[in-house]
């Protein structure tokens, strides 16, 4: 028997052709598995398109024996004649998807048992699709018909595992039974291990001791907002559900926990966590999480039930955090007042600059100006009066008659008035200033009558009052007294 | 002036991100096209793949010019360039600060926390004991050898103020602030000789080259008054500390970001006044002819640098009238004088904090002291803890609390930071050099624990952070690295430490260097 590509038919011919690639993955995986390292973003990128392309092979593949089934019916003696085409388009789609999902797996930070049944199931797959293509209809009548029966069997029965093993990884591991009902439950006889989301008693260990570990140190990575690693630990359920490598959390069993020993390792491992310089977990933090897990990582236990804990372990002092400048946001913010702030700035350099590369609201500073500023300056600040909420016009030659320009910078927070003509008419007038935190007349001629004014700010921290006509005694009430600084 | 002569260069003057950026002259392009790495070249081959896939990625990625705006972590880069005739131009921070200028107080030499602010009355009870051998472990001493013996604190602690911190009666003065003051007691340094560990203090990094952290304050925020230096230096002590003028060079950030060593007595910058014989007129129309030549320079060659040259000009001309005023402390009125004990005319840390004062009010960014003499060894007088050590304190306590209390008096307080400090700590252990006993009693250095105070804008006041053992020799809790106050420092001036940068030898340099830093969050207000 001779074999020439020309006398073999389409089929074979194409078959052949998905062999290759085939083959091509199962190398790729056999000498690139997924270690737990992330790669190039872009692959990452293109490996997520393999959650959604994965869904073509499958629905194919469980539709082959439907149409086999519904084929016999005398009804649909038609539709046999697509499976063909069918299992071909199930064995394409299923290499462009094993292909995605290599993508993903080998980038996206994969790595353990869950992913390799899970990348093993799907090459087998795609191996039982092509072989099904390939029998199908060749050895009609025959025993080898029978196989092909199986081989589409099994293959069924291999999506679904495949499929379930994917939804873990993607879902966390107990997607399915998660929202069992209790009865359903019993009649299966699973653990009663989820109670649902009032899991974690408000007075037990977990909620008093642990939760706030988890609060002060990892939830900005692993919380509401991000998900490094699909991991969240702002609940009980999360903690205990794990992320992609799988259950971070033995119970009874510290040392061999992945959330204890990724807190445990030296300080420069790649591993550490929290990551990135952030602050690390104290001893005593570290402590609760070893006692919490060895007594069993009960959501339940009562908080005084662990002797011999650390208290007041935690810090209350949440880490800092920096966030982007929304570019276009601040733009647009300052767009109105662009031209007047930019006008300002020639006439005056160096005296007036926005608060922050990300606000648009003002700081106004003609203290080195001295002399050069005075009351018909003021003017010019009129037009961007309500955005300055920093303003020191100490050293200039302003008098009273600033006062009500002053009074129209309904934000400010700082007004510095040191060494100027300033009496208590410009302080009597300013009484609307409902954001006043910080007022300086050091040096000025104010007198105790202007005191009467420090009441009506309520956000008014400190009245510096040095050198001035009030005296260190002043009499005045309690809540004004503390605030003023001689 | 001659600011109307310098070419206009369309420079808006507050930059903010994203701000088209002026017309650039063939040689900055050049400059710039020199910058684009290797790395940028893969960065965007990468990307370029991905933009295959999904446009809108082409917008964040898609050309090399904007990949220059954006750091190798994919953040957007802050812009700190400023018109050339303007290097010093205020910018805004990159998020609202809580101070805005520094107060750096350095003790050169490391003063003994033990003697000052850490009680360990364990310690005094173990004194002239041998040390424990686990304190000779793996360490290495400048002098001590063999077995030293432990040594108690030499000075009388006692609780103050309404926060009950610890501080021994050397610092009577400054006791009375002990309210505004955040201690932290958890310092930690890796270098244990002089020069290094100030420099590591002051420019993040161990050895030459780097900027200090006035450099990098200014070349972020630039300062507000264009006739005095953004960053000036006043040194007392009787020399210089050992990390030498590096100590506040700008490294590989332009050379206008550098501090100025201001001088408290005598002329305040060094040739800065005209020679006899030279007129102020006289000097302006040399300054007009150089300034022409130097337009023709820029003319023909278009490098920036010249025209930074004539504002430096310019501003050498201003200075002449406005560093000697702000020098001047003959004007401050007798009862100052008194409350800070200085003596106008010689030169002196009161005399130095003083000034400092008066430069603050002026505007400067960032007011360095240094007061020589704190390395307190035990091998002569001056550097024994009962003898010399005393003295110093006596010369920092005093114009400290005085310039402490007239920031707060000014309201400054709320926006200066005010930090005081040395290089490393000091031994638990008597100094044995030697393997002999010392005539005079000291300690070695030790960079495994010393302390510092801040105060002032952004920082919880009348607090103790961080814990040494119970002989005062190691961190137990709360450590805190250098470039941990660094970054924290940075953050109370408004910036993230990662986004202070500089491109230089194909890194994004910045003042905390490669290791990863935090905010030690729980010192500030």
């Amino acid at each position: 028997m001779t074999f020439s590509l020309r006398q073999m038919s389409i089929r074979t011919r194409f078959g052949l052709l998905a062999l290759a690639p085939l083959l091509l993955l199962v190398t790729l995986l056999l000498f690139l598995p997924p270690d737990g390292v992330e790669r190039a973003e872009w692959a990452q990128f293109i490996g997520r398109f393999h959650l959604l392309s994965i869904h073509f092979p499958i629905a194919l593949i469980l539709l082959v024996p439907v149409l086999e089934i519904a084929g016999r019916i005398r009804r649909f003696p038609d539709l046999r004649a697509s499976v063909d085409f069918l299992l071909a388009l199930a064995t394409f789609s299923a290499i462009v998807a094993l292909t995605l999902g290599w993508c993903l797996a080998r980038s996206g930070g994969y790595s353990g048992s869950l992913v390799t049944q899970h990348m093993w199931g799907g090459i087998f797959v795609a191996a039982l699709s092509w072989l099904c293509w390939m029998l199908h209809g060749r050895f009609l009548g025959q025993r080898l018909d029978f196989i092909y029966a199986f081989g589409l069997v099994v293959a069924v029965g291999l999506v679904s595992w495949t499929g379930y093993r994917g939804g873990q990884l993607s879902q966390g591991e107990n997607h399915l039974t998660e929202h069992m009902p209790t009865v359903l439950r019993d009649w299966l006889r699973l653990p009663q291990e989820d109670k649902g989301p009032t899991a974690a008693a408000s007075t037990s260990f977990f909620t008093i001791c642990v939760e706030p570990v988890f609060a002060g140190h990892c939830n900005s990575c692993h919380g509401p907002s991000k998900q490094r690693s699909r991991l969240r630990l702002d609940s009980y359920e999360a903690v205990m559900r794990g992320g992609k490598h799988g259950v971070i959390v033995k119970a009874g069993n510290p040392q061999g926990s992945e959330l204890f020993h990724r807190v445990t390792l030296p300080a420069g491992d790649d591993k550490f966590m929290p990551a990135e310089g952030k602050r690390p977990l104290s001893a005593d933090e570290v402590k609760l999480l070893e006692l919490w897990i060895a007594a069993g990582a009960s959501p339940s236990l009562a908080a005084d039930a662990i002797k011999g804990a650390p208290t007041n372990a935690v810090s209350t002092v949440a880490d800092v955090t920096f966030e982007e400048i929304d570019t276009a946001a601040v733009e647009k913010r300052r767009a109105p007042l662009a031209s007047a702030v930019a006008q300002l700035q020639k006439r005056f350099p160096d005296v007036l600059e926005y608060e922050s590369r990300g606000s648009a609201d003002l700081v106004v500073n003609v203290s080195l100006m001295g002399a050069k500023f005075g009351d018909k300056d003021m003017a010019a600040l009129k037009p961007l009066a309500e955005q300055i909420v920093v303003a020191d016009f100490s050293d200039t030659a302003i008098t009273d008659g600033s006062a009500a320009f002053i009074a129209v910078m309904k934000r400010l927070r700082v007004l510095r008035l040191m060494h100027t003509q300033v009496t208590d008419t410009t302080l009597h007038m300013l009484g609307d200033l409902n954001q006043l935190e910080s007022l300086n007349v050091f040096g000025t001629a104010v007198t105790p009558g202007a005191l009467q004014v420090a009441a009506r700010w309520p956000k008014l921290q400190h009245l510096y009052t040095g050198e001035t006509k009030i005296p260190a005694d002043v009499q005045v009430s309690e809540a004004v007294r503390g605030k003023l600084v001689f | 002036m001659s600011n109307s002569k310098i070419p206009d260069l369309h420079t808006t003057n507050g930059p903010c991100d994203g701000e088209p950026v002026r017309e650039m002259h063939p040689e900055e392009t050049f400059a710039r096209l020199q910058a684009q790495t290797r790395r940028h070249f893969l960065r965007s081959l990468t990307a370029g793949v991905g933009t295959m896939f999904l446009g809108t990625l082409a917008s964040q990625y898609g050309s090399s010019a904007r990949a220059a705006e954006l750091n190798l972590d994919g953040t957007r880069r802050l812009d700190f360039t400023r018109d050339p005739s303007r290097p010093l131009a205020a910018l805004p921070p990159q998020f609202a600060a809580r101070a805005k200028r520094i107060i750096y107080l350095h003790m050169a030499g490391a003063p003994s926390q033990l003697e000052l602010f850490e009680y360990k009355p364990e310690l005094t009870k173990l004194d002239g004991q041998d040390c424990p051998a686990s304190f000779l472990l793996g360490k290495r001493f400048a002098f001590i050898s063999g077995v030293p013996k432990l040594l108690g604190s030499q000075y009388p602690f006692h609780q103050a103020g309404k926060s009950g911190q610890w501080i021994s009666d050397r610092l009577p003065h400054l006791e009375k602030h002990i309210d505004d003051l955040c201690i932290i007691k958890s310092m930690r340094t890796d270098q244990f000789n002089h020069a290094p560990a100030q420099l590591l203090v002051q420019t993040g990094n161990a050895r030459l080259g780097y900027p200090s952290f006035g450099s990098w304050v200014i070349y972020g925020l630039g300062t507000e008054n264009q006739n005095l230096p953004g960053f000036i230096v006043l040194l007392s002590g009787g020399k210089s500390p050992d990390g030498g003028k590096q100590l506040w060079g700008s490294g590989f950030l332009p050379s206008v970001y550098q501090g100025v060593q201001c001088r408290s007595h005598g002329e305040p910058v060094l040739y800065l006044q005209n020679p006899r014989g030279v007129s102020r007129s006289l000097r302006r129309s040399e300054l007009d002819t150089i300034d022409k030549i130097n337009q023709q320079t820029y003319a023909a060659f278009g490098n920036p640098e010249t025209i930074t040259r004539i504002s430096q000009y310019e501003m050498a001309f201003r200075m002449q009238m406005d560093a000697t005023d702000a020098m001047d402390i003959h004007k401050e009125p007798a009862a100052v004088l008194t409350n800070y004990g200085s003596k106008p005319g010689e030169s002196s840390f009161a005399n130095n904090c003083l000034v400092a004062r008066r430069l603050a009010e002026r505007g400067v960014r960032f007011i360095q002291l240094y007061h020589w003499g704190w390395d307190s060894h035990g091998s002569n007088a001056k550097e024994a803890l009962n003898l010399g050590f005393a003295d110093r304190c006596r010369e920092v306590d005093q114009p400290i609390a005085a310039l402490l209390a007239d920031l707060k008096q000014r309201g400054m307080l709320e926006d200066t930071l005010v930090v005081w400090g040395g290089e490393f700590g000091r031994t638990s252990m008597r100094e044995n050099r030697f393997g002999q006993v010392m005539q005079f009693v000291g300690r070695d250095h030790n960079p495994g624990a010393f302390t510092i105070w801040m105060a002032g804008g952004g920082i919880k006041p009348g607090t103790t952070y961080g814990e040494t053992d119970a002989m005062g020799y190691e961190i137990v809790k709360d450590a805190v690295e250098i470039r941990d106050l660094h970054a924290t420092m940075l953050y109370v001036l408004g910036f993230d430490y990662h986004k202070l940068n500089y491109s230089f030898q194909g890194l994004e340099q910045k003042l905390t260097s490669v290791k990863p830093a935090r905010v030690v969050a729980e010192v500030l207000a």
